[in-house]
């Protein structure tokens, strides 16, 4: 928090005080507040949610404390001023008439309760997300840097070792940039190896990210070359674990896939915020795969348009070299739009839809408290005779919302850090979002809400805070009937708490309906009793293809000895884990123009078991065998549905055609691959994405040190995973398997964020509903309640009791859908940008309209008759005396 | 006598301080068991001062950047008090010590 924002609450702190102590001693306790606030930042771990917790608290309880006082001492003036004695006298009142019915206190409290703690809730969430600055240093000025390839249909592809190189030398936008890559190692100290996380960055990513060591050096630049030294830096929390915080490792080595590193230095936590990493090490850039992730640091004062300008031209400015920068164009954003971009919209409309909420409370205790107001106006009418102004009981009624408003927000607040708790922890477990998104809760948090319970509190305590001051002053003993306007305020909340109803449940209703539709699309292959982990190799012990051929044949096949597997493949990539891509060519296809889109083409290779044990069909010709791929075969491949229809023309008999790798034919003719099998699309990416076109190639031929194993149990998978480490392990123990994870978890996983957000619509539309048919049962039994004398005088001069009721009902009904209408077509608005969220539905969908109409209709009928039929069965000359 | 306002009395036996001092001196007797944070803190004070034990007195000499804020120092009757409530405390303190002999 700056300055001058610090000093701002420290005022409004102070402003709890009566005016007479402020004067006295404000300006001293000014110092102190912000000599603590230093004292915090220098000595303690800085001024977090507890210090300013701490301070509220203090103000609170002594402010309250030191009114009493005065107003004690020196009642004659109330003290701390006029106005504050007076409000205590309010408070005073106030309290006196709850604690004689505490069921509207009960009921406030509840409702306010009920919409803080879901604002609560998802503000937290929406405020870690958007709102709270990034964990860095200079984290304004960070962007990522990325290249874009319309032409592959590829919106990210990574950068490029060479790219990096020129953009690099020669921008003149950015103080400083820097590309890494995430690469796993296994550490093997002695016996079992464990798997860490690494990054491997250039040596210019602490200057980009405002980080130095705590312990040790960086690496230089002359360390930063191909074949340079192997070093690592630890970052804090790795040190901590594994070397008990021991300043001696400097210089000690660490084996990281069976080759030593040397430990240079410890990196601060805040380094591990980059992809959860344990350790650092030189990239040592080469190649030219466009593999790694970008960042940098943008000049001071330099718009992003003109960095993305100043990269371009130097990117499309080295095409003489690099051909293919002819496709690809760099890409720069600010770093939390990359990577939280997308979900940006959905949180604000959950925050939209959960303030919405809130919005149908208030208009409900609103209600409540103008038939509250009006049923004591007997007694402010007493207190006006009495000599009290019109403002002051209008203070009055306002000052019991306000105490009812803080205690249901503070109820509300702690629901809601408490609620919001399994949202955190499940959405920092399963990693959807980068790891320095933080949702710990801050200041800005605790204002916000602190402001939407006061907001709330003013908006459901005006109403009948102004209609006090409106109201004729009637006679004390006056039975008349309800007055046209109060009729009318009524009416209006009503119409407003269908119609916002009537929204949210559409919203809810679209959102339930997608994900319920995603639910059912099949994704191509079975997620049930199949588990999927990965490996790697270290280099050293398997130098080459065949060792790392032969390292999985022995796996799949002591995994397939189990009695509890049914069977075992190894393959580059199982369904939806990761991209590779590659470009193919139909033999006789007509070249492609440069311009011409070219569709990156997913491409895995699988063992012999593959399409078996992922339940995978086949829709034409055979799957691979154990001699596909060998160097003496002639080279198969298998494609998907949509690989036949964007490069073989939709040939309905691929079988025996001809493809190569490549933007061109091959140099010679035993270089195609023949296609010998089609097989069903497979849905990758996740349900809710668009496949590619994608193909399979023989393992045999592809073998690489870095793969995966998905293994398809006979019985419950769960159960099995412990066994299936232990055999991996046993064929090689320096070979850990991770990310070992059962099919069907990654599977819901992928639909976890979107899962989650519909759960959260629906719920929402529920409590709407439910306020809004309390919200009309409550007005509507007052409304009867006020012309209980003449219906009962029609019901004594005998009036058909149906006839009565119908009456009753149909007025309360005309509101109701007038409200449905109006929320109906609010709805069909608020939708529009829901368009982009929705996979299978679109905002429009009739369907969840008519659910809607249909569900309020019944509800609001129902909240209709219910009080209207107890007006007219009870017994009318009880009522009459009752007059 | 409440804790904290014998605290605060204790503190400016010393000489004069100011809020942010006092706190500080209590902190550091009380082996940061004790803090006064600034509301009670001010609302102590206020009471001390009405109760003449306490008065306002302007900055010392040697601390000149401090002349914004305002010191406090002990009073003659405040300085009687604090002895007398040290008493009884150290007579309270003794039998608490005999009860551990016990």
């Amino acid at each position: 928090m700056d300055e001058p924002s610090r000093r701002r609450v420290f005022r409004t702190l102070l402003h709890l005080f009566p005016r007479s102590f402020r004067d006295e001693a404000g300006r001293d306790m000014e110092h102190v507040y912000a000599d603590m606030y230093d004292e915090w930042e220098r000595e303690r771990e800085g001024a977090g949610l507890r210090f300013w917790l701490s301070l509220v608290w203090d103000a609170g309880r002594h402010a309250a404390a030191v009114h009493l006082d005065r107003a004690i001492r020196n009642p004659l003036t109330g003290g701390g001023g006029e106005m504050m004695g007076s409000v205590l006298g309010d408070v005073r009142l106030g309290l006196r008439q709850l604690v004689r019915h505490p069921t509207y206190a009960l009921t406030v409290v509840v409702l306010v309760a009920v919409g803080i703690a879901g604002n609560a809730a998802v503000f937290r969430v929406f405020n870690g997300l958007f709102l709270r600055p990034l964990p860095f240093e200079n984290a304004e000025r960070l962007v990522d840097l990325d290249e874009r390839a319309d032409a592959w249909d590829l919106e990210y592809t990574g950068v490029a070792w060479p790219d990096y190189v020129a953009w690099s030398e020669g921008n003149r936008t950015f103080e400083a940039m820097a590309v890494y890559t995430g690469v796993g190692r296994n550490l093997a100290d002695d016996g079992e190896a464990e798997r860490i996380d690494m990054i491997a960055a250039t040596h210019t990513i602490d200057d980009v990210l405002g980080i130095a060591p705590i312990l040790g050096r960086m690496w230089s630049a002359a360390e930063d070359v191909p074949d340079g030294p192997r070093l690592v830096l630890l970052t804090e929390g790795f040190w901590n674990d594994r070397y008990a915080r021991d300043p001696g490792v400097l210089g000690t080595a660490i084996t990281l896939d069976g080759q030593a590193y040397e430990i240079i230095g410890v990196l601060p936590a805040v380094a591990e915020l980059l992809d959860g990493a344990d350790v650092w090490s030189p990239l040592q850039g080469d190649g030219d795969g466009w593999y790694l992730t970008g960042l940098g640091l943008l000049r001071e004062g330099l718009n992003l348009a003109r960095a993305a300008e100043d990269l371009t031209a130097v990117h499309k400015g080295m095409i003489s070299e690099r051909d293919v920068n002819e496709v690809t164009t760099p890409v720069v954003t600010p770093l939390r739009d990359r990577y939280l971009g997308e979900s940006r919209l959905g949180a604000e409309l959950l925050l939209a839809a959960v303030g919405l909420v809130l919005l149908i409370a208030c208009a409900n205790i609103a209600g409540l408290a103008t038939a509250r107001a009006l049923s004591r106006s007997g007694e402010l009418s007493v207190r006006r005779a009495l000599g009290a102004p019109r403002g002051r009981v209008a203070r009055q009624l306002l000052t019991e919302s306000a105490a009812l408003g803080l205690v249901g927000g503070a109820i509300g607040l702690a629901l809601g850090v408490w609620g919001s708790r399994a949202v955190v922890e499940a959405l920092r477990a399963r990693g959807d979002f980068p790891a320095w998104v933080q949702f710990d809760l801050d200041a800005r948090f605790l204002l916000v809400v602190a402001s939407v319970t006061i907001g709330s509190s003013l908006l459901f305590g005006i109403v009948p805070a102004l209609r006090s001051t409106h109201a004729p002053g009637r006679s004390a003993s006056g039975r008349v009937t309800g007055s046209r306007v109060r009729r009318r305020g009524t009416a209006t909340l009503v119409m407003g708490e269908v119609a916002l109803a009537a929204v949210l449940l559409v919203v809810g209703g679209l959102s339930l309906l997608d994900i319920s539709r995603l639910n059912r699309v099949d994704p191509g292959f079975t997620t049930e009793n199949v588990i999927a982990y990965r490996y790697q190799l270290p280099r050293l012990r398997y130098p080459d293809q065949a060792a790392a051929v032969a390292y999985a044949d022995q796996v799949v096949a002591s995994l397939e000895g189990l009695p509890e597997v049914e069977s075992a493949t190894v393959a580059s990539l199982l369904p939806l884990f990761d991209h590779r891509g590659w470009f193919f060519v139909a033999e006789g296809a007509p070249p492609r123009a440069d311009d011409e889109p070219n569709p990156v083409v997913l491409t895995r290779s699988v063992g012999p078991n593959y399409f078996r044990t992922l339940g995978i069909r086949m829709l034409q010709g055979r799957a691979f065998t154990d001699r596909d791929g060998r160097e003496d075969e002639s080279w198969v491949i298998i494609v998907n549905e949509e690989f036949v229809a964007s490069h073989l023309d939709g040939d309905p008999d691929p079988i025996g055609r001809r493809v190569a790798n490549g933007t061109g034919p091959p140099s010679s003719d035993d270089r195609w691959f023949e296609v010998i099998g089609v097989v069903r699309d497979v849905r990758h990416y996740g349900v809710d994405q668009a496949m590619r076109p994608g193909v399979f190639l023989p393992y045999r031929s592809q073998g690489s040190r870095y793969a995966q194993i998905g293994v398809h149990t006979r019985g419950d998978a769960s159960e099995a995973m412990a066994k299936v480490r232990r055999v991996a392990l046993d064929v090689d123990p320096e070979v850990p398997p991770f990310g070992m994870i059962l099919m069907e978890t990654r599977f819901a996983d992928t639909l976890f964020v979107r899962r989650a957000s519909s759960l959260l619509f629906g719920v929402f539309a529920a409590v709407a509903l439910l306020l809004a048919v309390a919200g009309i049962y409550g007005v509507v039994s007052y409304g009867v309640g006020q012309r209980r004398k003449e219906i009962g005088i029609r019901m004594a001069v005998g009036a058909n009791a149906s006839e009565v009721l119908a009456q009753v009902v149909r007025r309360g009904m005309a509101l109701v859908v007038l409200g449905i209408g109006l929320g109906l077509v609010s709805a069909l608005l608020a939708a529009r940008p829901m368009a982009s969220l929705l996979v299978d539905v679109r905002p429009s969908e009739p369907l969840v309209y008519g659910l809607v109409a249909g569900i309020l209709l019944a509800v609001a009928a129902l909240a209709n008759y219910l009080p209207a039929r107890h007006a007219v069965t009870s017994d009318p000359m009880g009522v009459l005396r009752d007059e | 006598m409440k804790h904290q306002w014998f605290l605060i009395l204790l503190s400016l036996a010393e000489g004069p301080l100011h809020g942010y001092g006092i706190q500080r001196a209590v902190l550091d007797r009380t082996g940061d068991r004790m803090r006064l944070w600034p509301a009670m803190l001010y609302r102590s004070l206020s009471t001390l001062e009405g109760e003449e034990l306490i008065e306002q007195v302007p900055a010392p000499d040697d601390q000149p950047d401090d002349e914004r804020r305002q010191y406090y120092a002990l009073t003659g009757k405040g300085r009687e008090r604090l002895v007398t409530e040290g008493e009884a405390l150290a007579v309270w303190a003794a039998d608490a010590r005999k009860a551990d002999a016990r």
